[in-house]
């Protein structure tokens, strides 16, 4: 419990208000209220098909919303491009399948946003570059390929290239379902640093263990809405409702 | 030695299959050699001798015919400069070229140009030799930069040498030079081109897209020999009189339909390599908040473009040899040229054969100098392995 106590909960960061998503015929997300405060780490579990993955692509457009608001630092998620473009700024995101750029090096992977959109020079970059592959612990690496690199590298340096952005916010979604289970403990010590430093976590996980340790919050989706949220001690000794307890016993 | 007679022994004669087989290949083989030893006992080579001037450059007047050399020492500079700073070739790679020039100017060289090809030949050891060293031991990329640039200005140059000073008019300009300038301009204009109206066909708006696929469908609705008749004959009936638009050189028209009809091809091939990006790449570019162009230049184009570049190689030689179709346009081509030396002379009448014979081996030369480039920019990018 100690290391909670080194981070402070701050103000709202994200609110949503009755978000709905549709596909075709198929309502995604039947509206979802949530908020997630600065410095906290949500954790969002769930069967699949249940929208937890769908909801965390809205709060950076990846998937616009149909209907209610979210308001991610201040600002709106709507059309407007310049909202959208702040938005994206502050708001890193990391994808099961990694998506990293396989025609460039690791090093570049890293530079190219913060030379190309945040206007750095290449030194800088290289700089900010090489100390967040330190950090996420593949420094050696730098001048190689994505594909020379271990499926649990690889997700070590998609989480740096996002960190390079420097977010306010980052989102995780199932960054270790696709890993094999020897690399997933790498992959989940750095998430779980970032948590330490302070760092506003979204995850869409099914590594209970990690969840356990790391998360301030819960929340829980089934058919595209929240079915119950709270500690993580809330959920594994006293949950409320039967579908939590269903899947509960079933992942446990 | 023994182990090779027995395996050949084994191999052609072993069972009755192979046997039958090894005695129609021996036949066939028996046959073409005594054809072509025929041909080349019976050949008149004399016509392709005395008409190489020609070939090369078609109908340009004999006094400016001294345009061609500069030209032939910038590309040769350029070329071989590329060659040394990009593709690192191998001994292999080195030894085919020379041996691939050795031959075009044992064919091509006559008394009077001696001197011009072998200062061409110099100046390819020489900016082969440059590039070496300066590749090798400066580390900046300067260099390659500066060659990069001139291969851009290579066609203004190319042109200004051609018609400064009251040059040819370009409907004289013919032969493998015709074919070259041609292909050049088509390729240049048509692939970045053909890049923009494919990231147009994908785009998802509606007026861009339905322009990019009509442009895109139309051209590749006609031929092209039809296209070429159109630029002659129906376009200055429907354009109006101004700008002297109706007395523009047919060289420039075919010019202009040349790349349009690289671009819709080129369009195309390009679009089938941007459906092949995987969705993730676009979400991760713009999770990182890139730009339209940004994520356009750095990630899609240059995925895209690596993973068709056999189908636009294939597109590239097409084009090359589409060239030879200006001939509907009066315009003296190689292939022209080719077709029409028997008929000049009484002497070397009927006598086909040795004329096109040369002819296709300069097409060749260009086509397999495309398809090695391709393999060489294959393997540095290392398509099929990373």
């Amino acid at each position: 419990m100690q290391k909670k106590a080194k981070k402070e909960i701050g103000k709202e960061i994200i609110t949503t208000t009755d978000v709905t998503k549709f596909f075709g015929n198929f309502q995604a997300l039947k509206g979802i209220s949530a908020k997630v405060y600065e410095q906290e780490v949500v954790v969002v579990f769930g069967p699949s098909g249940s929208g937890k993955s769908t909801f965390i692509r809205t709060l950076n457009r990846l998937e616009p919303h149909d209907s209610g608001t979210i308001i991610v630092d201040g600002v709106e998620l709507n059309d407007d491009v310049k909202n959208l473009q702040y938005v994206r700024s502050n708001v890193g995101m990391v994808f099961q399948q990694f998506n990293l750029f396989p025609h460039l090096s690791v090093l570049r992977n890293i530079t190219l946003g913060p030379q190309k959109v945040k206007g750095l020079k290449r030194s800088e970059a290289e700089d900010i570059a090489m100390d967040l592959l330190k950090r996420v612990g593949i420094p050696e690496q730098a001048h190689k390929f994505p594909s020379q690199l271990s499926g649990g590298q690889q997700q070590r340096l998609a989480i740096a290239r996002a960190l390079a952005m420097q977010p306010k916010i980052m989102l995780f979604d199932e960054p270790t379902s696709a890993l094999d289970p020897e690399m997933i403990k790498e992959v989940l010590e750095v998430m779980t640093e970032l948590a330490e430093s302070g760092m506003t976590m979204i995850c869409v996980t099914h590594e209970m263990g990690f969840a356990r340790e790391v998360a301030d919050r819960f929340l829980f989706f089934d058919e595209g809405l929240i079915v119950e949220e709270g500690t993580p001690e809330h959920f594994f000794t006293n949950p409320q409702e039967e579908r939590t307890k269903l899947f509960l016993s079933q992942i446990l | 030695m023994h182990k090779i007679i027995k395996w050949s022994f084994e191999t052609f004669f072993g069972s009755i299959f192979n046997t039958l087989i090894t005695l129609i290949s021996l036949v066939i083989f028996f046959f073409l050699i005594n054809s072509i030893i025929g041909f080349i006992a019976n050949s008149e080579w004399e016509l392709v001798r005395v008409n190489r001037r020609l070939l090369l450059i078609g109908r340009m007047p004999p006094e400016h015919e001294w345009r061609i050399w500069p030209i032939l020492w910038i590309s040769s500079y350029l070329v071989f400069s590329s060659i040394s700073a990009w593709a690192s070739p191998s001994k292999k790679d080195l030894l085919l070229i020379s041996i691939g020039i050795f031959i075009v100017c044992l064919i091509f060289t006559t008394s009077a140009t001696f001197i011009f090809v072998i200062s061409s030949l110099l100046i390819c050891i020489v900016s082969y030799g440059i590039s070496y060293f300066v590749c090798k031991n400066i580390h900046n990329n300067y260099y390659k930069k500066f060659l990069i640039t001139s291969w851009i200005l290579l066609l203004p140059i190319i042109f200004a040498i051609l018609l400064l000073g009251d040059g040819p008019k370009p409907t004289l300009w013919g032969g493998f030079l015709l074919n070259i300038i041609l292909a050049c301009v088509a390729i240049g204009f048509g692939f970045p081109l053909g890049v923009l109206f494919a990231i147009g066909r994908a785009s998802s708006l509606p007026a861009i897209k339905v322009t990019c696929t009509v442009y895109i469908e139309t051209i590749r609705g006609a031929p092209l020999v039809a296209w070429l008749l159109l630029a002659w004959f129906v376009l200055p009936k429907f354009l109006p009189e101004f700008w002297g638009i109706n007395n523009i050189s047919v060289v420039i028209r075919a010019m202009i339909i040349l790349s349009a009809f690289t671009s819709a091809y080129t369009a195309e091939v390009i679009r089938g390599g941007l459906q092949s990006i995987p969705k993730g790449q676009l979400e991760a570019a713009d999770s990182l908040n890139f730009g339209f162009i940004t994520k356009m230049l750095l990630i899609i184009l240059p995925q895209a473009i690596r993973v068709v570049i056999p189908a636009l190689i294939s597109t590239f030689i097409g084009v090359f040899k589409d060239t030879s179709l200006v001939f509907i346009l009066a315009l003296t081509d190689l292939l022209q040229v080719g077709r029409i030396i028997p008929e000049q002379s009484p002497e070397f009448f009927g006598r086909q054969l040795e004329a096109l014979c040369v002819v296709a081996f300069l097409f060749w030369i260009i086509s397999i100098s495309l398809s090695s480039l391709s393999k060489k920019v294959e393997r540095s990018l290392g398509i099929g392995i990373r």
